[in-house]
């Protein structure tokens, strides 16, 4: 068999899995949010029998849904600010000076992805709990994310500062720019991309972050996932978690398929880091 | 027997031809040459022989066997590859029984080869290196060494030379003839230097636009080129659009070129009517002769150590000229001679 | 580097690295002390061994342990053996792969919870697969498949996420071997799976490396995927954890706590080791 014959074969079955891989699942899913409450979707029809947006407006109007995205929804964008603010100057020093120790640098940047998630959300707790601030919940889950996602912030910013060019820099300086000019026409340019990639990197997983939003927001504190995470559990209601779950999902696909482009324009090496 | 055959191969990559009709035999022993400009298709030749590629059509024998739809894997080949395409992680001494273990030969007959590869090669102080520890010339050995363990019917250089330097060129390309030689192997192999072809074949295919323009013994290519394309593409060559005028006896002919009329004598007689004909820079006889006497003005000339470039003009048709004396002195003009066993009949003019 | 240097450069990592250092550097030392008995939320601080040696009686701890380690080794190894032909048949861009690659990757944009739940339609009592078996008349009646009890759901739910990052990291390191490497091996007789052997999986070593790690370190401390999907008398290391800490029973939860980064350092050292091993053909330098 020739390789351009395997090659179609193998493509035709991998469209088959591709069906199973996603297609089937999603369509349940939309299907299950559209079932409409009078009349309920039993086995022997292949589609609800009855569909309708209800269960989307029901749970608008009558569940924590909106409380959950306006908390997922300021969080997230206050989170990237703070995250690329923390980040830009040790970014700089690693994309823009040598000195020795860097590499061990970079591996301790790290460290946040190494640490399972619930132990630092439930340590942070205890924390917490020590200095009295168990209360200020919305600025203690601001405050852990910003530090779980410096890692991707400070890896992105730090290749975006590389790629600024020192001739341009020179350029500017023998022209007469002052530290701000310089600023201006050398590395803004440059950074640009990193820093879209950053602010977008940071927001989509912090409105995915489950662990710390659901340790430090227990119980009244409710974001997207938490919200998902008890509708699947204790109180499970098929159209209701499929609507949440499409809130979830939906938004951050769009906004992963952008920041992949971004990502390849910015900087090809970097787009193999997630999507 | 043939060691290789391969007839009427041609490759289609879409609509792209990259190789066409290509047929031709190596014997056993026999060094072969594949010698055309870059893009002419003398690698996927090659990868059609050791078996990385299919013909689109066309047949490959190897060893009088039809192996056109046998994998690399199970041909009787071995490839020198123009990358080395060494294994990064195995130490020289693996990568050179890489092919035997493979085979499962006995481990005596292999540690037996290794060390015949490697004594010939001189590689026996970096049997345990890796091959990033080696120089350049040594890399080559050993890309060498791992196809030569193999004893295949037939070797398959990929531009085996062009990552060395110039000096060193010079003597792995006797090192190898040498081996194959020894070994008394079949070889074939691909270059685009036209001095390594002259130098190492027993015959030379000229490759151009996935064709074999011309096949025969160094002497033969350079001698008696049948294009205008062989003729400039080996050595240099003065070539004239000529129109024949008239039969000058046996093997002679009278020529209207554009630097006049010319005698020429020629075993072969001319393919048409109006063709192109060539001679070389070389063959150009100081004074007058009895024919094609000429004189030239010299608008250039250009001293390369045992012999001077000169660039002349002819009837207002330039024209080079080689020197061996150097002593032409500053005069702005010469007189020489062609001999008609010089001039050289080459393709019809369409 | 003068020490006005050293400073600024301090300065600028303050923010960054600096607030890291702080941050988790407090965290397990909270956690490693909590499970020592210090920094106690509400009775008295003192150092004591007893909530190591009465946590290693306790049978839930003890299962807790073994089935974190069996989800977390068989997620990395499936995670791993699924992307290995799909890297190697990925090496090389041919029409269509692109839209392969995108459609492989896509798992990585789909959030835990939602991939917990989609997976959970389909297996559901009156669910897809239910559905599909009976139709096909293997199956009289609907089987219950949530929950299983040998945490199949939970490794395929791992398995889906993960094999998309595995994936990303095999394809890089395999495609980095030349084009030239891989045919030398034919040429020498290396048949497709010699090839793979010989020449692919030593030279591939890192990367499959650090993707078992990552997915064994994932999976190992999985919490989500364990409470939706996995079987219910089955506990979870990090399930266990955050069941003793909503009962305030912090020094215990950090006693898991410490379990749980414990194994995941010494599981990954195995794990790095044991793939090397057999990756290289049984040596190990
Ligand atoms: N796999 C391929 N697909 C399409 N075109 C190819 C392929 N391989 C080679 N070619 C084309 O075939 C021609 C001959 O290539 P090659 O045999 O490598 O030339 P060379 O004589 O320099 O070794 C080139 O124009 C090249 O672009
Ligand atoms: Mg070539």
């Amino acid at each position: 068999m020739t390789r351009l014959n395997l090659n179609k074969i193998l493509l035709w079955a991998l469209f088959g899995l591709c069906v199973i891989w996603l297609v089937i699942p999603f369509t349940i899913a939309i299907l299950w949010s559209l079932v409409d409450p009078s009349q309920p979707w039993t086995p022997d029809h292949l589609l609800p029998p009855s569909m309708s947006f209800y269960r989307w407006g029901y749970l608008w109007a009558h569940s924590s849904l909106k409380i959950a995205m306006f908390n997922s929804y300021m969080l997230a964008p206050s989170v990237a600010i703070v995250t690329l603010t923390l980040a830009m100057p040790t970014a700089y020093a690693l994309g823009r000076i040598n000195f020795p120790g860097k590499e061990v640098v970079k591996l301790l940047v790290l460290l946040p992805l190494v640490v399972p998630g619930f132990v630092t959300a439930i340590f942070f707790t205890a924390i917490l709990f020590q200095l009295g601030l168990n209360a200020w919940r919305f600025g203690a889950i601001l405050f852990a994310h910003s530090i779980l996602f410096l890692p991707y912030a400070i890896r992105i910013m730090s290749v975006s500062f590389e790629t600024v060019r020192q001739d341009h820099i020179d350029a500017a300086r023998d022209l007469g720019a002052s530290t701000f000019e310089r600023w201006k026409v050398a590395y803004i340019p440059a950074l640009k991309p990193g820093i879209m990639a950053t602010l977008l990197i940071v927001f989509i997983y912090s409105i995915e972050e489950f662990a710390i939003a659901f340790i430090v927001g227990s119980p009244n504190f409710t974001t997207i996932p938490t919200l998902l995470f008890t509708n699947l559990g204790a109180n499970f209601i098929r159209p209701n978690a499929a609507v949440i779950s499409l809130i979830l999902v939906v938004p951050n696909v769009i906004l992963m398929l952008f920041l992949e482009r971004l990502l390849r324009s910015a900087n090809p090496a970097l787009s193999s880091g997630k999507g | 027997m043939k060691a290789v055959s391969v007839k009427n191969a041609s490759m289609h990559f879409g609509d792209f031809t990259a190789v066409q009709d290509v047929s031709f035999d190596v014997g056993e022993g026999e060094f072969i040459t594949l010698l055309g400009p870059s893009g002419c298709g003398k690698t996927t030749l090659l990868k059609m022989i050791s078996g990385f590629l299919q013909p689109s059509s066309g047949i490959i024998e190897i060893g009088g066997k039809d192996v056109t739809h046998v994998p690399p894997e199970r041909r009787d080949t071995a490839m020198c590859f123009q990358s080395y395409a060494l294994f990064p992680h195995l130490s020289v001494a693996d990568n050179l029984q890489f092919g035997l273990k493979q085979k499962r030969l006995l481990t005596a007959e292999r540690k037996q080869r290794l060390q015949d590869v490697a004594t010939k090669l001189d590689l026996t102080a970096q049997l345990d290196k890796l091959p990033n520890q080696l120089s350049g010339g040594q890399q080559q050995r050993v890309a060498l060494g791992r196809a030569l363990t193999m004893r295949p019917s037939v070797v398959l250089f990929d531009e085996p030379l062009s990552n060395l330097d110039a000096k060193l060129r010079d003597s792995v390309r006797m090192e190898i003839r040498k081996i194959q030689r020894d070994y008394n192997l079949a070889a074939i192999y691909v270059t685009h230097d036209q001095g390594e072809a002259l130098a190492m074949s027993d015959r030379i295919l000229i490759m151009n636009n996935g064709r074999i323009e011309q096949a025969g013994t160094p002497h033969e290519i350079y001698g008696t080129p049948n294009t205008s394309f062989v003729a400039d593409f080996i050595g240099d060559a003065n070539i004239l659009d000529a129109e024949v005028i008239g039969e000058e006896g046996a093997g002679r002919w009278r020529l209207g070129t554009q630097i006049g009329e010319l005698i020429a004598a020629s075993a072969a007689p001319p393919v048409a009517k109006t063709l192109k004909v060539c001679w070389r820079p070389e063959k150009a006889q100081f004074g007058p002769g009895t024919e094609n006497t000429i004189t030239a003005d010299i608008t250039h000339r250009a001293f390369q150590g045992n012999y001077t470039d000169l660039f002349v003009m002819i009837a207002s048709a330039p024209q080079r000229v080689q020197w061996r004396d150097n002593a032409v002195g500053l005069a702005d003009s010469l007189t020489m001679h062609i001999r008609p066993e010089d001039i050289i009949f080459l393709e019809a003019i369409a | 580097m003068t020490w006005r240097s050293w400073l600024k450069l301090g300065l600028l990592l303050a923010p960054g690295l600096g607030l890291i250092l702080v941050f988790i550097g407090s965290v397990v030392y909270i956690a490693i002390a909590q499970s020592f008995g210090l920094f106690s939320l509400s009775g008295e601080s003192e150092f004591s061994l007893e909530y190591w040696s009465r946590m290693f009686e306790r049978l839930t701890y003890n299962r807790a342990i073994g089935y974190s380690l069996y989800v977390g080794f068989a997620s990395a190894f499936l995670a791993v053996l699924f992307a290995y032909p799909l890297a190697v048949w990925l090496r090389r861009p041919f029409p269509g792969s692109l839209t392969i690659s995108a459609v492989l990757k896509a798992p990585l944009l789909v959030h835990g919870l939602v991939a917990a739940f989609l997976y959970v339609n389909i297996i559901s009592y009156h669910g897809l697969v239910n559905q599909i078996m009976q139709g096909l008349g293997i199956w009289d009646g609907p089987h219950r498949l949530q929950n299983d009890s040998r945490a199949i759901g939970v490794l395929i739910l791992q398995t889906w996420k993960n094999m998309p990052f595995a994936l990303l990291l095999l394809v890089g390191s395999v495609s980095a071997i030349s084009d030239d490497v891989l045919d030398a091996a034919a040429d020498l007789g290396a048949g497709p799976f010699a090839r793979f052997r010989r020449v692919i999986a030593p030279l591939s070593v890192s990367a499959t490396q650090a993707a078992l790690v990552i997915v064994f370190v994932g999976a190992l401390a999985d919490f989500s995927f364990q409470v939706i999907a996995g079987p219910v008398n089955k506990q979870s290391l990090s399930q266990l954890m955050v069941f003793f800490k909503g009962y305030g029973r912090w020094h215990d939860a950090a006693v898991v706590a410490v379990t749980l980064m414990g194994l995941g350092i010494a599981g990954s050292a195995l794990l790095a080791l044991v793939s090397r091993f057999i990756l290289r053909g049984g040596r190990l330098s």
